[in-house]
Formats: structure tokens, sequence, C-alpha cells
């Protein structure tokens, strides 16, 4: 494995992706991200495991939760305990249930895409800006993604791209520096942009 | 490998190598379709999801190549099954001002559900819940009873909410009985079981949503973000039945439900093995 090789897949992965999604730089780090996961494990069908749910946000089935699984999903969370401790200690359970929509999806059920897409807010534990943004920016990738998806090219590149990778050794990367490759290939095709917004 | 399994894997094989050699995209959507329900009927949960996908993709180049009524109604019914409420609509709309022809049954069920759907859209919400439950009860059409049963527990639990004391209790009542309904036509679905244990949560039933829960992840779930709800729900009901127990019998209860997560392949009792470490 050469860790330069990997780097030189990812500028060049970058930039055939961002063809595909010309107006939606924000969606390379999540795509990249599916791809890289399903590389590192070395199951080359990616169009089933992306289609699966890895790049398109499902819907939930049962949305509406009782107030004590709202606030148990709050107190059992380290990040929304600390930030949120204010409302779940004075029981403001309808301050908690406008934020629950957007926050159990990510931290709840770990929707790797909506990690993806809001990860510079996850590591900076700033989750009341993803309450802020989740509709907007999940509508967008929403869109952004569909005519990308419906083009037999894009997965036929993911496709090479995934095989690419893994036979260039991307399994024996830690996840992290995995990320920080991508991040860094981004931001080199994007300089005047955080590369996962 | 059982027999079984090996049927199976054996079918799924000869259906891949059909689907390659399918030209039009409707046919490959039509095939796709047809994969994803004999995979729902056997529970391959997260490849029903992905057929189901690649069904949609198909049917969506069919529509822009060659609109024709059929390939909106197989549009519309893989949206249904992926939950696309108002996409579903909308291609029910189509095919039928396309002229598909209303004489089957299950047409005439799904042309209903798409009703529904744009009733909810349009803040139509009762007249929709009244839609769903006919729908739920009624339909002999798999996918639109599903789906329909999903829609009016959501729909129903959501008007539960603003509810208070007896008026809760008795719209919670009614819901238990027609999610019993469901599972009196179909015990082996996992789905019913994970909606009745999501009612039976809003009853503060907690053993019972507990017991609902672990027979939907035995019987399994239609997609991967069901059972992980399904999967949270059983963590949330756990934590508060031992909150409430002697320490006996929470001793009894901790070793009976480490036989179920070392069955699933927890790392511990409340961590499922899909949970970042």
């Amino acid at each position: 494995m050469s860790r330069n090789d990997i780097e030189q897949a990812l500028v060049r992965g970058v930039e055939a992706l961002a063809a595909f999604l010309p107006s939606a730089p924000f969606l390379l780090f999540p795509v990249l991200s599916s791809v890289c996961v399903w590389a590192v494990r070395r199951v080359f069908n990616y169009r089933d495991h992306i289609l699966t749910w890895r790049v398109w946000l499902d819907p939930e089935s049962v949305r509406t939760k009782p107030d004590d699984f709202i606030l148990h999903f709050f107190r059992n969370d380290r990040v929304l305990a600390e930030v949120y401790a204010d409302e779940v200690a004075s029981g403001d359970i309808n301050g908690l249930r406008a934020a629950f929509p957007a926050l159990y999806p990510i931290l709840g059920l770990e929707d790797a895409f909506l990690q993806a897409l809001f990860r510079p807010e996850l590591e900076a534990g700033d989750v009341r800006r993803i309450v802020a943004e989740f509709k907007p920016r999940a509508a967008a990738a929403v869109e952004e993604m569909g005519p990308a998806a419906s083009d037999p090219a894009f997965w036929s590149f993911l496709e090479a791209f995934g095989m690419e990778l893994a036979s260039l050794g991307l399994h024996l990367l830690k996840d992290g520096t995995v990320e920080a490759l991508i991040l860094a290939a981004i931001e080199a095709r994007y300089p005047d942009q955080d590369g996962s917004a | 490998m059982t027999g079984r399994a090996g049927r199976r894997l054996i079918a799924l094989a000869l259906c891949a190598g059909f689907l390659a050699g399918c030209s039009s995209p409707l046919k490959r959507a039509k095939l796709y379709f047809t994969r994803a329900q004999e995979l729902d009927r056997s529970y391959g949960s997260e490849t029903a999801v992905a057929a189901m996908k690649r069904a949609l993709i198909e049917a969506e180049t069919a529509v822009r190549k060659d609109p024709s009524a059929q390939a909106y109604m197989i549009k519309g019914l893989a949206e249904v099954r992926l939950e696309r409420w108002q996409e579903a609509a909308e291609s029910f709309r189509r095919s039928f001002a396309l002229g598909f022809a209303p004489g089957e049954q299950w047409a005439a069920d799904a042309a209903l559900l798409g009703a529904a759907l744009a009733f909810e859209a349009s803040g139509m919400e009762e007249t929709a819940g009244r839609v769903y439950a006919h729908l739920m009860g009624r339909s002999k059409f798999a996918p639109v009873r599903q789906a329909a049963a999903g829609r009016h527990v959501d729909l129903a639990l959501a008007g539960a909410l603003v509810l208070e004391g007896k008026d809760k209790d008795k719209a919670l009542a009614a819901l238990v009985k027609d999610v019993g309904r469901l599972l009196g036509d179909d015990f082996s679905s996992g789905f019913a079981h994970y909606l009745l244990s999501q009612v039976l949560g809003h009853r503060s039933e907690l053993g019972s949503s507990y017991e609902e829960a672990v027979m939907a992840r035995e019987l399994g779930l239609p997609s991967e973000k069901i059972l992980r709800d399904n999967d949270n729900q059983i963590v949330f009901c756990r934590d508060r039945i031992r909150e409430g127990l002697p320490p006996a019998e929470r001793a009894r209860f901790d070793a009976a439900h480490e036989t179920w997560t070392k069955r699933w392949g927890w790392r511990d009792a409340r961590t499922p093995p899909w949970k970042k470490e």
C-alpha cells in the first residue's frame, strides 16, 4: 500500500465525482465516505449497499414517540445530555420534541449519510445548529442526488473507484485517516469551502 | 447452508442473471420490483430495499424514455414501498391519467392509497386517516396494506399525542385493536409487531412493548432504519423496566435479556452491533 497512491486516487475521484454533482460539492464527502466504507470491507456490489441507505435519506416509519422515549434519548447521549441539560432538567418536553426529528436520525439511528452531511457540526458538538439547518440541508441533498443517482455512469464510476481504492490497500488505513484524506482531496478541489459542508 | 437457503441463493442468482439480460428499463423495473417483493416475503430487508430502489431507478428511466401507464404504476408502487408518499401519489395520478385500467383490486387499492397520500399532503389528515384505516383492514395487496398501516399508526399517534386522560386512552386503545387485527391477518409480520410495540410504548405498557419489539426483531423488519428504531425501543423499554424491578427480579430479567442480545450479536445489553464504538 502507498498512502500517496491513495491520496492521488482520491484527488482523481473527487474530480470525477464533481462532474456528476456539479452544483453540490457538499455531497462529495458523504458519497465518498460511503464508497470508502464498502471499499474497506471489500464489498463490491456498491449499488445495492449504497442504495440500501448509505446515501439516500429514508423517511422514518413511526416518527411520533412518547415523551418518555424522547427524554431517554436526550439523557443517554453524552453530547445531547450536555447541550440540552437545561431542557432535560426542567422537563421542557416541547423544546426537546422540536429538536428530536433532526437529531434522532443522526444520533439515534446513526444514518451514515446524515452523519457525514453534518460532520462539522457533530465534531464541534454544535447540535443546535444541526436542528436549525436540518430541513433545508437534507432537502437540498435529496434534490441534488436525484439526477446523478439516475445516471448509470454514476454507479459504474463508484464501483470502479471503490475497487481501485480497495486494490490500493485502503483497508489498512484507519477510518479517521481515510476521512482526513477525503477532506484534503475535496478541499484541494474547492479551496474556498469547508470540504464537508 | 440449509436446503432452503441454498434454493433461495440459486433463485436469486438466476434472477440476477436474468436481470442483467433484460433490455428495457420497464422490464428491469418490473423484475426488480418482483425480486424485492420476494425478498420482502423472506425478510431480506436490506436487500429488498436495495432491489426496490433499483426498481425505482429503472422505472424513472422508463417514464423518461417512454412514459406509459404501466411504468408510472411500477414507479408508484416502488415509491410506496420506499415510503416516498408524495412521489407515489403523483405517479398513481399520472398512471391513471395515461389510461391504466383500474379493473384489478390491487390497482384500485394502490390508487386509493395515492389519494390518501394526497389528502394528507394537503392537510386533510382526518380524511387520509380514514382511508389508511380502511386499507389497513381491507386491502389484500400486502405493500399497500403495510404502507397504509404505517401511515395510519403514525397519524393516529400524532393525534393521540395532543389528547389527555380518557380521550388519549381511548384513542390508543382503538389503535391497539387496529394493529391487533393486522396481526390477526398475519401474525408472522415483524412490521406489525413493531407497530404494536410503538403503540404500547405510548400507553406506557413497557413490558408488552418490549415483548413485541423482541418479536419484531426475531421475525424480521422491512428496512435497516426500522430495525434500528426497533432496537432503540428495546433498549428504552429494557432500561425503564429494570428501574422498577427488585434486585432478584432484575437479575432474572437481565439473564433473559442477555439471551436475546447474545443471539442478535449485541456488544452488551444496551449496544446493538450497528452502534458506533
